[in-house]
């Protein structure tokens, strides 16, 4: 069906379009001025390599495994967050780790392999809700581009140690095999 | 001097000079006015613009090094022939757009003329008093609709010829008003050089104040004679992709662009040279007693200015549908354009 569109009818100052041409045209000016007088750094436009966006609260990037200030992995490995991950992303395998038995006489679970594949996760935060422990966390990192895929195939020291910045933990670097796990405290009760 | 080596007359080496500074200036001024129309847009739309490209991957220059890349770009691209192209045309369709473009400039004024040991020299590249006056320049922006055309006719594309005939269709309609505006101005003056121009503008005022109706038709006619925005239906990129140069490729395009911009000096320097007194200086009498230097000054900022105001307006104006361009132009333009030569044959057989 044919649609009639209704024609407008303006104004005979309207209809003169120069008054609102030269309007049109201050208005342009006045972005003009106004952005070229503005310092780079105050631009709507943020110059990425040289500025970087401050990321708001709650947003999902980069995951990392939480550590105790003893720098043991705070991860039990419960499998929880790699079933309640839908992108099938996370690859756990589990070991027994016994320092304890000697004072608790119990052992506990901790985990041999940790693996995020990046390129397979969505990013939507599953993971970090499921998690009993606390363990793994979603940060802000978002510069995540490497030259081949297995180098986006985070392991567990990767994940431990990438992101570090605003917590005020140093960045681990340059170490390229897994650090030595720190001696465990024995708990004093 | 290389001009005795040369076994050159005065005269001959003159002309040379004129010829390689007002070529040379075409073409040097017309990249320059593409990083102006980049970051200027960029500055009205709030945007920052090209500023990524670097000399040696150092100096940024404001991304004027921009320019250069895509330059060295055009050059270095494959040129690319459709199939069932006229091959010929193709190939001479840019030049075709490109030359005309640049011969307009040939007989404006770009300064005073001075006289040095009883021989005067003209500032113009075609000295004055030679018959065709600012008709020559009217005549071969009608040419540039031959380069559009056959630039959209040789490359077998449908938006090329849609894009084509619109903007055939366009020039030759506002051509009318154009002629007309610019008669309405020459009645005023009693003559049709740019140099009696000039100086009736510098005896009387501007004909920006005496004739505002025909400087409005000229501005709007120059709008539409150089295919730009609010007029660009040659190209209409949301409509007919890129419009008569769709098929272009490497410098071909290069050259395409380089005219668009060139058409913009050019009408800046007509609008000048005809409602904006030429290289005369505003509020300062008596036009023989100034600097040669100075009034080359005066119409190389009056011309950078113009040429200003079209990168602007292309930035602040939507592009008009195709009857309300037609609509416009015949409806509006022309009867104004006549209105104006009339009245102004009334008032100077007052
Ligand atoms: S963020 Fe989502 S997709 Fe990524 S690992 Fe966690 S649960 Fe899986
Ligand atoms: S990260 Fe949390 S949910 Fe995942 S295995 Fe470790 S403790 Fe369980």
């Amino acid at each position: 069906m044919a649609t009639l569109v209704k024609k407008i009818q303006l104004s005979w100052w309207d209809r003169l379009y120069f008054p609102s041409v030269l309007k049109g045209m201050w208005i342009t000016w006045g972005h003009f001025i106004r952005q070229i007088l503005t310092p780079t750094s105050k631009r709507f436009t943020i110059q990425y390599p040289e500025m970087k966006k401050e990321m708001p609260e709650g947003y999902r990037g980069l995951h990392e495994l939480k550590q105790f200030e003893d720098g043991s992995i705070k991860c039990v490995a419960c499998f929880m967050c790699q079933e309640a991950c839908p992108a099938r992303c996370i690859t756990i395998e589990a070991e027994e780790f016994s320092d304890l038995n000697f004072t608790q006489g119990f052992e506990e679970k901790r985990p041999k392999v940790f693996k995020i594949d990046m390129l397979r996760c969505i990013y939507c935060g599953m993971c970090e809700e499921a998690c009993p422990k606390d363990a793994i966390w979603l940060r802000k990192d978002y510069e995540l581009a490497a030259y081949d895929r297995l180098s986006l195939n985070y392991g567990k020291w990767d994940l431990m140690n990438t992101y570090a910045d605003t917590d005020g933990k140093p960045i681990q670097t340059e170490s390229s095999e897994l650090p030595p796990s720190p001696p465990r405290n024995f708990v004093t009760m | 001097m290389i001009f005795s080596i040369l076994s050159l007359t005065p005269e001959l080496s003159w002309m040379l000079i004129k010829v390689l500074v007002c070529i040379g200036f075409l073409m040097l001024l017309a990249p320059p006015l593409t990083w102006v129309e980049r970051r200027g847009s960029a500055m009205i739309q709030d945007r920052i613009g090209p500023n990524r490209a670097a000399l040696f991957g150092k100096i940024k220059i404001l991304g004027l090094a921009h320019v250069l890349a895509d330059g060295l770009k055009f050059f270095f691209k494959e040129d690319l022939i459709p199939k069932d192209a006229n091959r010929s045309l193709f190939w001479i369709a840019p030049a075709l757009a490109f030359i005309p473009a640049l011969l307009g400039f040939a007989v404006i004024p770009v300064g005073r003329s001075f006289q040095v040991e009883g021989v005067t020299y003209h500032l113009s590249l075609i000295d004055p008093n030679n018959g065709m006056g600012l008709l020559y320049p009217l005549a071969i922006g009608g040419l540039a609709v031959y380069g559009v055309l056959v630039a959209a006719w040789s490359s077998n594309n449908k938006w090329s010829i849609l894009g084509g005939m619109r903007a055939s269709a366009q020039m030759v309609s506002y051509e009318l008003g154009l002629g007309l505006s610019v008669l309405a101005l020459f009645v005023a003056v009693g003559g049709y050089d740019p140099h009696e121009v000039i100086l009736d503008q510098v005896e009387h005022g501007w004909f920006l104040w005496r004739q505002p109706i025909g400087f409005l038709v000229f501005f709007v006619c120059q709008f539409a004679e150089t295919n730009r925005l609010p007029f660009d239906f040659a190209e209409g990129e949301s409509e007919i992709v890129a419009g008569f140069h769709t098929e272009f490729g490497s410098m071909k395009f290069g050259l395409m662009g380089l005219t668009e911009y060139i058409h913009i000096i050019v009408a800046s320097a007509l609008i000048v040279t005809l409602y904006l007194g030429g290289w005369s200086i505003p509020f300062n009498g008596d036009g023989d007693r100034w600097p040669v230097l100075v009034t080359v000054a005066s119409f190389l900022v009056k011309l950078l200015f113009m040429c200003w105001v079209f990168v602007w307006v292309r930035w602040t104006l939507p592009r008009f549908r195709y009857d309300q361009l037609m609509y416009l132009g015949w409806r509006i333009m022309f009867p104004l354009s006549l209105l104006n030569l009339v009245l102004n044959a009334w008032w100077i057989t007052r």
